[in-house]
């Protein structure tokens, strides 16, 4: 399969903290990909480094084929909408649409105009003016004009309110489906990001804790409930991901390798927020204990 | 055309929505041969969905023989699903009509309706299984 | 990017002008003003005749008695100089401070710097633009103020070289204003925010130019000495425009008596009580005044080096510019 992005053991600091670090995944072409994590887990990191606005630190990152820090002619190739839609909030949408036709050499301004005309929004009032949802579209729009081969959106509807988030993943959706472009977008919530994404990546305290297209990772996953459990081999089963016990019973969410035949398990399928939500609290409840210096 | 809606408290995943929404306009002779199905991009982008994932049922569709690609043109449906019964469909309905009104004078709710409806469907259905099985 | 340049900072640009025509229009008429008044006194003439050593005492009288006038009339505009010393600086901190923490601030950088620009393409073509603005407007400031200030220096015993009117006029403005917008550029790139990016480019510049003035500028040339008697006729011939760094009255050993002060008695002259000529001051018979100065005719001199000064100080902060703005993410 082609990959548009790859990572290999990348990390990248802040002083003495590793706000991404060991990272590897790859993400292949024609996906919609979902960066997944708390805040602070590092996807804005991450997605920095995929646009070439950082150095890393170690390891690698690549963007077909080619290392996005400092490459000007890679840029072409790549969409990038930061955190909370940053535009020059002075310029009219108008305006946007003519300074992005110089700043890069491939540009289609018709179909930025037109995506706008379409969303019904006024070409010249300055965007500051514009509400939130207006606004993302426009730095969308700004984004699709440079006919990117990946799309790079970094949390695009947290700060959008609930009317406007639908709104800008039904554009952003239709707009996909018409270019085949490659996406990449992270999120706090999956929720946002469900229906959207067919491959997902979730990050957690600077680490990649999972990442896979998204039926892989349904049909890789089961919960398991049966008799209390110690801790030993199920059949079928590749790893627990996350237990909780009763004095006679046991709940698993388990990473599968095979069906599970054993009789005392009643075997179910998960959704992908089970899996995700398994993948995370793992991880959380791991850091806390360390931090407060008690054991787990 | 149809439109699709999504269920977003149904676990079943995406794609088997859109699949079984097909299915049911087949059924009740929404859809028949020769119409076409909502371009992959409409669908994607009313309903905010992943338009792989709009592909996706459309390929299940077309391996099951229910529907057919025309590049360039879009996806148009080849075979119905409700068969022999549609003719019959519209007298049922009338008796379905009928009784409805009798279970109301009978004083049932709308839900205690669905209710019998539902189980005394599995039930009737349970006992349908194990003859039809060997057939 | 040119385009985009001018889009985002003809507000700016626009502002900046009509302050400036504002302030020519308040300062061409006091200018012109006062040369009338230059030319009505005859102190032009009298600037011609001082400079010829030899004049005679009388018109010496004379003269000064005019440039007294004029500076009775004008000496407060000294005053306006000084606010217009900060001129340069406000550039620095309103031009400069801003072109990269305004954009950091906004989170724009990430906008802009992800366009097919460089960012490194899209520093020099934005340092360079509003650098070539900002010396175009130096270079106004700086003629301008070279033909408001003559009259003013010409009555003052001092000269061009003085501590105020040497930094107003000629090239230096240059160089003063190219080092406040490298400084607040460098300032923006380090602190990211508007406020203490300003901040530290007023705080830089006013520590920068006073150490430069105060420590560097006396020594760009090996300064002159000049001796006198503390006994004679008439004035000393000292040099009219000179920039006095030192003065006071020596023993002939050479150790100072008194700093900051010269002694003139007529020819055998007695003080008070019959004692000799400053004896009061505990000097000895021979001693004589000093001076150490800077010559009037090292003005272009001084003002090349100090200008080189500040557009080496420019150039090294804006090529630490580029590089950090390679490292904002």
């Amino acid at each position: 399969m082609d990959m548009v992005l790859e990572a290999d053991r990348l990390g990248k600091r802040y002083g003495s903290t590793w706000a991404l670090r060991d990272c590897s995944l790859h993400v292949p072409a024609g996906r919609i990909a979902a960066l997944v994590g708390p805040n602070g887990a590092g996807k804005s990191t991450l997605l920095h480094l995929a646009v070439g606005l950082l150095k890393p630190d170690a390891g690698a990152v690549r963007v077909f084929g080619r290392s996005p820090y400092g490459d000007t002619e890679g840029l072409a190739d790549i969409g990038f909408v930061a955190q909370d839609t940053p535009l020059y909030r002075d310029f009219t949408a108008a305006e946007l649409v003519i300074a992005g036709g110089r700043l890069n050499r491939r540009w289609d301004a018709a179909l930025a105009r037109t995506r706008l005309a379409q969303l019904g929004i006024p070409p010249d009032r300055p965007v500051g003016k514009l509400s939130g949802g207006q606004r993302a579209q426009v730095a969308l729009a700004l984004a699709l004009a440079k006919q990117p081969r990946l799309l790079l959106l970094d949390e695009p509807v947290a700060s959008l309110d609930p009317l406007a988030r639908p709104e800008f993943l039904q554009s952003l959706m239709g707009s996909v489906a018409d270019s085949g472009t490659t996406v990449l977008l992270s999120s706090h919530l999956l929720a946002d990001l469900e229906r959207v994404c067919d491959y997902l990546i979730v990050l957690n305290a600077a680490q990649v804790q999972l990442a896979g297209a998204v039926d892989d990772l349904v049909a890789g996953h089961r919960q398991l409930i049966g008799p209390r459990h110690d801790g030993g081999a199920i059949g079928g089963v590749a790893a627990v991901v996350r237990a909780s016990h009763t004095d006679r019973q046991s709940t698993l969410l388990v990473q599968t390798d095979g069906p599970i035949t054993d009789p005392a398990w009643t075997v179910r399928e998960v959704s992908l927020e089970d899996v995700v939500l398994a993948h995370l609290a793992d991880g959380a409840t791991q850091t806390s204990h360390s931090e407060w210096g008690v054991p787990a | 055309m149809i439109e699709f809606v999504l269920d977003s408290r149904s676990k079943v995943n995406t794609y088997m929505q859109l699949v079984q929404q097909v299915k049911q306009a087949l059924r009740v002779g929404l859809l028949v041969p020769g119409d076409q199905l909502p371009k992959v991009r409409d669908v994607a982008q009313s309903l905010a969905i992943n338009p792989n994932t709009v592909l996706k049922a459309y390929r299940q569709l077309e391996i099951e023989g229910l529907v057919g690609g025309r590049p360039g043109v879009g996806t148009f449906v080849q075979r119905t699903l409700a068969g022999a019964s549609l003719p019959n469909q519209a007298e049922l309905r009338e008796d379905l009509v009928a009784w409805l009104h009798r279970a109301q004078a009978a004083g049932l709710t709308a839900e205690d309706v669905v209710a019998l409806v539902e189980t005394t469907l599995r039930a009737t259905l349970a006992d349908d299984a194990p003859q039809k099985e060997p057939a | 990017m040119i385009w985009l340049t001018w889009r985002q900072h003809r507000k700016q640009a626009f502002f900046t002008l009509l302050g400036f025509a504002v302030l020519a229009a308040l300062m061409v008429p006091i200018g012109l003003s006062m040369r009338h008044s230059f030319a009505d006194l005859g102190l032009a003439e009298c600037v011609r005749k001082l400079n010829d050593t030899n004049a005679a005492a009388a018109t010496r009288d004379g003269c000064d008695a005019a440039f007294h006038r004029f500076t009775n009339r004008y000496g407060s505009l000294n005053l306006v100089a000084v606010l217009l010393l900060t001129l340069p600086m406000l550039v620095g901190l309103f031009w400069g401070a801003p072109l990269v923490a305004r954009e950091v601030e906004h989170g724009t950088h990430r906008f802009v710097w992800t366009q097919g620009v460089g960012r490194t393409r899209w520093a020099l073509v934005k340092f360079g633009l509003v650098g070539a603005a900002v010396v175009v407007l130096a270079v106004g400031y700086g003629l301008g103020m070279s033909w408001w200030v003559d009259p003013l220096t010409q009555a003052a015993q001092e000269g061009r070289l003085g501590l105020i009117v040497f930094d107003l006029q000629g090239v230096v403005p240059i160089g003063y204003t190219l080092f406040a917008v490298a400084l607040g550029i460098f300032a923006g790139t380090v602190w990211k925010r508007m406020l203490p990016a300003m901040g530290i480019t007023l705080a830089g510049f006013i520590g920068v130019r006073a150490a430069v003035e105060i420590l560097a500028r006396p020594h760009y040339q090996p300064a002159r000495t000049l001796t006198f008697p503390i006994e004679g006729a008439g004035e000393p011939q000292t040099e009219r425009g000179g920039w006095i760094l030192a003065q006071g009255v020596r023993n002939p050993d050479g150790t100072m008596v008194a700093e900051d002060t010269r002694i003139q008695c007529p020819p055998g002259g007695k003080g008070p009580e019959g004692r000799v000529c400053g004896a009061e001051l505990g000097i000895e018979p021979g001693a004589y005044n000093w001076q150490l100065y800077q010559p009037a005719d090292r003005f272009w001199l001084f003002q090349g080096i100090e200008t080189g000064v500040f557009v080496a100080l420019a150039l090294i902060l804006l090529y630490l510019a580029v590089r950090r703005v390679r490292r904002i993410a």
